[in-house]
């Protein structure tokens, strides 16, 4: 630590004169304390390093970059999937991202190991030696085989560690340094390490912390004594909920001594505490189904996937294949699976079967609305979002005018284009819609029908002589406005806005009603995608079909996320696994 | 030094263990050891003394398993080991010692905790709730640690000092003259006394709103209160204090009990007014003005004839326009002040404590320069000051010779001389 001030001190000048050093200064504090070690003539090279490392990250963007464009290249014969960048498509908003161009460079973690960690077990007198070398505050052994643990030694080299700690220490290990030595032999699968270090703690301490625990059961559900890992579950349980990752290798364990009903009974009691399952343990059960053949279990299986379907959960690339493969192993059945994609009409490209529709029944959409009206328009507040009479104002002047066909949400669309004069930018939208013939609501600000630079009266007269307008106040919101006026027209009508409306799912109650609002947003909301004003403005087109597992009995079509693809919470897939039964 | 002693040769670690006669030493706190242990070896060991030569040759080759067996075979020699004593335990033990090991692993949770706060862990909904709240409890025993060692060690210098001055005194005696007694901060108290109930009497108006109680959690509001008591005090040792008034400040709800709780008998002799009535009931409407950071209308001056209400709420929850709303249901003036217009904002929201706020009226009463009043934004929220031009300068003042100055009589706002409740 001194050195590196000393460091610092030193070079004032450099600081000064190297913007982009004052920047980064947390994180160069730490390079630099690595270089200055070597000395002062070390100083440029640093600079040069720290360069290259800046390119190096766009280079790998670069790279990034291509191999999506050359991804692309190699799909373009599905053209719905790799033209169109749909709204709600999964990487879309990866890619909208890597357009902005102020996109900031990940700094590197910063590095701070002095001490070359040791690759063979050392003597006592070297642990001695390098422990002299340690200078920093925590306790050299505590520190040294945390870095141990995080670069993953060998266990001798860790073990050689402990031996000599408990050498110094009347043979005494400490907690930290036995759950670290833990995790190091459970990282590199020595089992009967494993259960040694199990034996000790299970002579020394009481009782356990969980991140213990997790390593136990970790390491024991491999062995003979896979039994304990449930005893160990247990303890967990007396004074915490125990992880969905405790369940998973207790589960797995199960699983892999074929006992088959616990593995189930832990299933259920998982899904009993309301936590999520892993996708990795509901894979468990499928690659584990292969070699049963039961009725039964079949059913839990298939259990599982209406699971996926009601949690709007996707499997992973390898867990669909885990389901392909499991389906492709049920006897009598003849199923045949297939990777494929949905077209836009919604119908599958391997087996032609349509998709569920994107539309809401009746009764999820009239439950929809109430939700949307008491929970983000009233809210509990109506002065929160707006003011009762400007609702009262509101609601009589949707009822009175005819259902429309598109709502657009005046100011969202009349900024799309930055360089483009707001109110020309809505003219535009709405002319080209209302030559479709196509009732219009344009929902506004006051704001926007005085006279400013940006918005032009004469060009406002025109836009209300085509659509219908509602004017809130400037403080009030837009947006659930624009959400009641769409589901108070109903099932055909289209909104018109760029905005995720995230914030608003939020303001909804459950995850079950924010699945229903992402599934009616999805079917509903149209966004610019065209970059060229005064050209014909195009929309983003409507899935016509539902992303979601679903079966018609003698077919299932799954939605899965490629492992390549970095999809966003707000998006969803656009592979599909497609199985159907041979007749 | 602590000798651990690798016999090589024939016999198995494990039994000669019982052979092994370690070495006592006062062990450092930091050494983590379970205490079952500690207790068991100093019980069972005998105080001999080690000849020292044998530790100084110690082996070429640490055996990379004897630990093991030592660490496995001390508890053997014991006997039946404690794991099996208790099956059914209360869940307060339970979880005590699961905090014992959390600290063991170096997490930060508490030395010692009480019944009480065991039962705040346990009664936490979830993991990281219970983490958090144990990380409060850890920093809260560091700070009081750290104080008790700064108490003692000044403690200590100033016995040192007295000492030092006693010898000194004995030397010369000297006869002083002062024209005062030492009675300086009694003097003040006496003196803020009399500006706060000249306040009282023609003091500008200052509303603190305490119709919050139903949007925070408790934590919230005790840091509300403790904002309160700290603008309380600005006000009071001020050159011109405002008449605070705390409104819609129900009797036994959850402030009141704060209040009291921090200012005991003070509470009745504060000089500031105290009421359930809301501020509509008090003043006229059109001279109310409340200040909320979520306001479309800046801030420009500060107006000497208006009355300004401070909603006195912690939002950690980020519930926005909560006071925006509060003031439109009443259709009330709102304002906000001019931070974009006079910092360079960074990071941080634009929400001031209400101790801040406190500071920043104050000052713009006294001297009506926003550059002044906004040095109590705290630094860390904004990287510079910016510079206004001559031009928006002009406009500003401009404004301010703009407004007319309805000046309502200035007693009539002032009707209460001393803190009451208002019936």
């Amino acid at each position: 630590m001194t050195l590196c001030f000393t460091g610092i001190r030193s070079f004032p000048k450099l600081w000064k004169s190297n913007p982009y050093l004052g920047l980064s200064l947390g994180h160069s504090y730490f390079s630099l304390f690595l270089k200055d070690r070597y000395g002062i003539r070390e100083q440029q090279k640093w600079f040069s390093l720290k360069a290259v490392s800046a390119q190096n990250t766009k280079a790998v963007n670069l790279l990034v970059a291509k191999s999506r464009c050359v991804r692309k290249g190699d799909k373009g014969s599905n053209k719905e999937v790799s033209s169109d960048s749909h709204l709600f498509a999964a990487g879309a908003a990866r890619k909208r991202s890597q357009m902005n161009p102020l996109r900031e460079d990940h700094a590197l973690p910063p590095v701070r190991n002095t001490i070359q960690l040791p690759t063979k077990p050392l003597t006592s007198e070297e642990w001695d030696k390098l422990k002299e070398n340690f200078k920093g505050k925590a306790n050299f052994a505590s520190w040294i085989i945390s870095q141990m643990a995080h670069s993953r030694s060998s266990i001798d080299v860790a073990k050689s560690l402990l031996a000599w700690v408990a050498a110094k220490n009347n043979g005494i290990v400490g907690y930290d340094l036995l759950v670290r030595y833990l995790y190091l032999c459970v990282f590199h699968k020595q089992t009967s390490e494993v259960i040694d270090v199990y034996e000790i703690m299970k002579a020394r301490y009481k009782r356990l912390e969980p991140g213990a625990y997790t390593l136990l059961i970790q390491g024991l559900v491999r062995s003979d004594r896979w039994k304990e890992a449930l005893l160990l579950l247990e303890d967990v349980k007396k004074v915490l909920i125990p992880s969905v990752r405790n369940y998973n290798d207790c589960i797995e364990g199960a699983l892999l001594h074929q006992d088959v009903s616990l593995a189930w009974n832990l299933y259920q009691e998982l899904l009993g505490r309301d936590l999520t399952p892993m996708l990795k343990t509901l894979k468990a059960f499928f690659d584990f189904g292969k070699n049963v053949k039961d009725e039964q279990y079949s059913n839990k299986l298939l259990d599982i996937l209406l699971y996926l379907r009601n949690n709007h959960l996707y499997p992973e690339e390898s867990f669909a294949h885990s389901i392909k493969t499991w389906f492709e192993s049920v006897p009598g059945e003849q199923w045949k699976g297939q990777f494929t994609t949905i077209k836009e009409s919604g119908q599958c490209s391997g087996c032609g079967k349509t998709m569920e529709s994107i539309h809401l029944s009746p009764e999820e959409y009239e439950f929809l609305k109430g939700e949307i009206m008491r929970d983000v328009i009233d809210g509990g507040d109506q002065y929160k979002k707006t003011t009762p009479q400007e609702l009262k104002r509101f609601q009589s002047f949707v009822k009175c005018c005819p259902p429309f066909d598109i709502v657009i949400d005046g100011l969202n669309v009349a900024k799309t284009f930055p360089k483009v004069r707001e109110s020309q930018v809505l003219l535009d939208v709405v002319s080209q819609l209302a030559k479709q013939n196509l009732q219009l609501l344009v929902l506004g600000r006051k704001h926007m029908l005085t006279q400013h630079s940006r918005w032009r009266k004469d060009e406002m007269k025109k836009v209300q002589k085509q659509a219908s307008c509602f004017f809130a106040d400037n403080i009030s919101e837009d947006d659930p406005f624009l959400l009641y006026a769409t589901l108070h027209s109903g099932n055909h009508c289209k909104f018109i806005t760029k905005d995720l409306m995230r914030d608003h799912k939020a303001c909804l109650r459950d995850a079950k009603t924010q699945r229903l609002f992402f599934k009616w947003q999805q079917g509903h909301q149209l966004a610019i995608v065209n970059r060229l004003t005064r050209s014909k403005i195009t929309f983003q087109h409507i899935p016509s079909y539902n992303t979601v597992v679903q079966t018609t009995g003698d077919s299932w079509h799954i939605p899965y996320d490629e492992d390549t693809v970095e999809r966003y919470s707000y998006e969803v897939p656009t592979k599909w696994l497609c199985l159907h039964r041979k007749t | 030094m602590p000798i651990f002693l690798k016999m090589s040769g024939s016999i198995t670690l494990r039994s000669c263990a019982r052979y092994l006669v370690p070495f006592i030493i006062p062990r450092k706190r930091s050494v983590l050891c379970s205490a079952i242990l500690q207790r068991y070896m100093s019980s069972k060991i005998p105080g001999v003394s080690y000849p020292k030569t044998e530790s100084t040759s110690p082996p070429e080759q640490l055996g990379l398993d004897g630990w093991k067996i030592t660490m496995k075979s001390s508890v053997q020699e014991e006997g039946v080991s404690p794991v099996s004593s208790s099956k059914d335990e209360d869940p307060l033990a339970a979880i005590r010692e699961l905090i014992e090991m959390w600290r063991l692993l170096g997490k930060e949770v508490p030395e010692h905790i009480s019944e009480e706060e065991l039962k705040t862990t346990m009664e936490c909904v979830s993991k990281s709730s219970k983490k958090k709240y144990l990380k409060y409890l850890y920093i809260k025993e560091k700070k009081k640690k750290a104080n008790q060692i700064k108490k003692e060690r000044k403690a200590a210098t100033r016995e040192k000092a007295i000492r030092e001055q006693l010898l000194e005194t004995t030397k010369e005696d000297k006869q002083q003259n002062f024209l005062f007694l030492r009675l300086w901060d009694r003097n003040m108290d006496i003196a803020m006394g009399w500006k706060g109930a000249q306040a009282m009497q023609f003091g500008q108006p200052l509303v603190f709103d305490m119709d919050y109680d139903n949007y925070m959690k408790p934590k919230e509001l005790q840091n509300t209160v403790s904002q309160l008591l700290e603008s309380e005090g600005c006000n009071r040792r001020d050159v011109d204090p405002f008449h605070l008034y705390f409104c819609n400040l129900k009797i036994d709800g959850a402030y009141h009990k704060e209040l009291v709780k921090h200012y005991r008998e003070k509470w009745d002799k504060l000089l500031l007014t105290a009421t359930e009535k809301s501020h509509v009931d008090l003043f006229p409407k059109d001279s109310l003005i409340y200040l909320t950071a979520d306001s479309p209308n800046v801030m420009t001056t500060f107006k000497h004839d208006k009355i300004y209400i401070v909603g006195s709420f912690v939002d950690k929850a980020m519930q926005t326009g909560t006071s925006l709303a509060k003031a439109k249901r009443l259709k009330l003036a709102t304002e906000r002040l001019p931070l974009d217009r006079y910092l360079q904002w960074d990071t941080g929201t634009k929400n001031l404590t209400l101790d801040q706020m406190m500071r920043i009226l104050l000052c713009l009463k006294n001297t009506g320069s926003w550059e002044e009043a906004l040095k109590f934004v705290p630094r860390r929220k904004y990287s510079g000051c910016l510079e206004i031009s001559q031009h928006s300068q002009e406009l500003v003042n401009g404004l301010k010779k703009s407004k007319t100055f309805n000046s309502s009589p200035k007693g009539s706002l002032n009707i209460h001389t001393q803190k009451r409740w208002l019936k």
